[in-house]
């Protein structure tokens, strides 16, 4: 009874790790250069695979040896953290990383930073104040500038409905900063225009399924909206989904952000009619270079943004995936 | 008989306990990061919360019962303690009105399935909405941040070099274990969880007891927030989805009994161990998170298939 019980565990755990390395890491052990990593939020969400495609990239031409993980859920703030402990114990020279929560992040990062680990922050930035309570030192930020995103999803809006229209806002997970921002900047830029009111606003967690469903009783309760500003696109694919339930289609404006490959696809079908572009890969690509830079003791600058892009019909050539 | 089903029940602990150190004799020919002990603190540190959790949830399964709640009331038992420590309050005061929270609504679901005579999956599943809901209406969705260093010691300071998550789990283990084995309560949930309708039969206010053991998952939901709150220095009103499957999954490798009665805490502490030492070991080889959940389900199904092997040993 014993054996049995023995064998099957040793096999199960066998099975663990021998499957591991060759699933994820292929080329990496060569224990003498210094390893980079690289934590995302999540891995099941296209910006963030475009983001590791760009480090990736990056990491063969530069010879850099980098390690990327991620939780499986975007909000699990407390796995990342498990996530940067660990990377802490195999000895990790930098850490890149895309905070899963601005606030939350700050104690993993501290913890970095005592085991002498540099650290470069990318996409979400660190809430200031909390990196400033606790003391921790972050190399240097990459990302773009989701307030000025804002802006130009607002002003684009105000220019396609002609300054009119009834807007529902489909908001990212509160106290995020990235959605934050991009509200922030939406507000801004439809302020002047005094024919454009937002009549509802509501999180849909950046999710496609909650996008659907909060969209769609938003609807129910304000059948005057004929625009739509969500602060990412998956929610936005959501809205239009119901949108077309409720046979609106091509009378409701809707626009995104992200122009990720879906959206994209909305765009040419006329569905959604502009998303604002970031470009995950170059800042994937953008923080293996700092990396670098790290390592050779080069100086690196505090703050590096990426360009962001309005993506539409007239113009889908800029989107990000466009080059390939 | 008897001695037949004991000796199968040790095997089975044993089993685990052996799968444990296989488990960490593996990894540490795998990769030179995991055997050193600031890795094996940063393990244990890692599997606190969920081991805290697997404690009210031991005795909840040992009853016959289940908590899907846990998650949520940590959730909701962490934005009160925030709040009160935000608003000023003593520590000792603020993680008093956590687990305050956590246990009231322990109590809730308790009274609805003993007086209610709710299913506990049905009760706690509304309890895992409701507790939910209030988190994030109490806190607008918004995560509350910034404590004393006074509350953040709970995660930060160290006791003899272990961090005091972990000396505080210790101390909860043994207290739930002299509870569980020492004492009348104790008996009357591996009674409740055996045969109901025979401890009620024989006299004891089954009810009570029953109702009891919630109060207890909730406190103890209570204190696993406590401990990420502290971790995190913020509460989240979205934290803790899914732990009420990590506890659950930790009391099933540990060899409790789904359907009541038999099963240990200690055994539910190597569950746990079990748990976090497959997470932090995968992190360490590189392993996807994809790949990680396939190994935990394929740990939790080898677990029970060995369970049920030993059953005919049993009779």
């Amino acid at each position: 009874m014993m054996k049995r019980t023995l064998a099957l565990v040793v096999a199960t755990a066998l099975a663990a790790a021998g499957c591991g390395p060759r699933g994820e890491a292929p080329k990496a052990e060569s224990p003498a250069a210094p390893r980079v990593a690289l934590v995302l939020k999540t891995l099941n969400s296209p910006f963030f695979i475009d983001m590791e495609r760009g480090a990736q990239e990056a990491a063969r031409r530069l010879g850099v040896n980098l390690t990327v993980q991620a939780a499986e859920r975007e909000v699990d703030v407390d796995k990342q953290m498990q996530i940067i402990e660990n990377l802490i114990q195999t000895g990790v020279k930098v850490l890149l990383v895309t905070p899963s929560g601005s606030k939350e992040i700050v104690p993993a990062i501290a913890k970095a930073n005592k085991a002498g680990i540099r650290v470069v922050v990318v996409d979400t930035r660190v809430d200031p104040q909390a990196a400033k309570d606790a003391g921790i030192t972050v190399d240097s930020y990459i990302g773009s500038d989701n307030y000025e995103g804002g802006k130009i999803a607002g002003r684009y809006l105000v220019e396609a409905t002609g300054g009119k229209a009834n807007v529902g806002v489909l908001e990212g997970i509160p106290g995020h900063e990235t959605g934050d921002q991009r509200l922030r900047g939406f507000k801004d830029a439809v302020k002047d225009a005094k024919g454009v009111k937002i009549v509802a606003s509501q999180t849909a967690n950046w999710e496609r399924d909650q996008g659907f469903t909060v969209f769609q009783n938003m609807l129910e309760a304000h059948p005057e909206i004929d625009a739509v500003f969500s602060a990412n696109d998956m929610m936005a694919l959501g809205a239009v989904e119901a949108i077309a339930a409720k046979g609106k289609t091509g009378k409701i404006k809707v626009v995104g952000y992200d122009a990720v490959e879906d959206a994209k696809k909305a765009i040419a079908d006329g569905t959604i009619m502009g998303s604002v572009a970031q470009f995950p890969s170059e800042m994937g690509r953008v923080a293996v270079e700092t990396a670098d830079k790290l390592l050779k003791g080069q100086p690196v600058p505090a703050e590096q943004l990426v360009r962001i892009d309005l993506v539409t019909k007239d113009k889908p050539g800029s989107a990000p995936g466009a080059k390939q | 008989m008897l001695t037949g089903a004991t000796a199968a029940r040790r095997a089975r602990e044993l089993g685990t306990l052996v799968g444990l150190v296989a488990l960490a004799a593996l990894l540490s020919l795998l990769t030179p990061h995991f055997l050193s002990v600031s890795n094996l603190l940063n393990v244990a540190e890692q599997t606190s919360i969920n081991a805290v959790i697997a404690v009210g949830m031991t005795f909840v399964i040992l009853s016959g019962g289940i908590d899907l709640s846990v998650g949520s009331l940590l959730a909701l038992a962490g934005v009160v303690l925030a709040a009160a420590l935000r608003a000023g309050w003593p520590t000792g005061a603020a993680i008093a009105a956590g687990m305050a929270v956590g246990g009231t609504c322990g109590l809730v679901n308790g009274m609805l399935i003993t007086r209610g005579r709710l299913p506990a999956f049905i009760a706690t599943l509304g309890m895992m909405s409701i507790a939910r809901g209030a988190a994030l209406v109490f806190t607008s969705g918004r995560p509350i941040s910034g404590f004393a260093a006074s509350f953040r010691q709970l995660s930060t300071a160290r006791v003899l070099g272990v961090p005091a998550p972990v000396v505080l789990t210790i101390v909860v283990y043994a207290l739930g274990h002299f509870l569980l084995t020492r004492t009348r309560f104790g008996r009357y949930v591996y009674a409740i969880g055996g045969n109901e309708e025979a401890t009620r039969l024989s006299g004891i206010s089954a009810g009570f007891h029953k109702t009891m053991v919630y109060v207890l998952s909730g406190v103890a939901s209570g204190l696993a927030a406590v401990l990420l709150t502290a971790r995190l220095n913020s509460a989240q009103p979205i934290a803790g989805i899914n732990y009420e499957l990590d506890a659950i999954a930790a009391t099933v490798i540990g060899g409790t009994s789904l359907s009541g009665g038999v099963g240990t805490l200690h055994g539910t502490l190597i569950g746990a161990l079990i748990m976090g030492v497959l997470r932090n070991g995968l992190n360490l080889l590189g392993t996807s998170s994809f790949f990680q959940q396939i190994v935990i389900g394929i740990v939790i199904i080898t677990a029970v298939l060995v369970d049920s092997f030993l059953k005919p040993a049993a009779k």
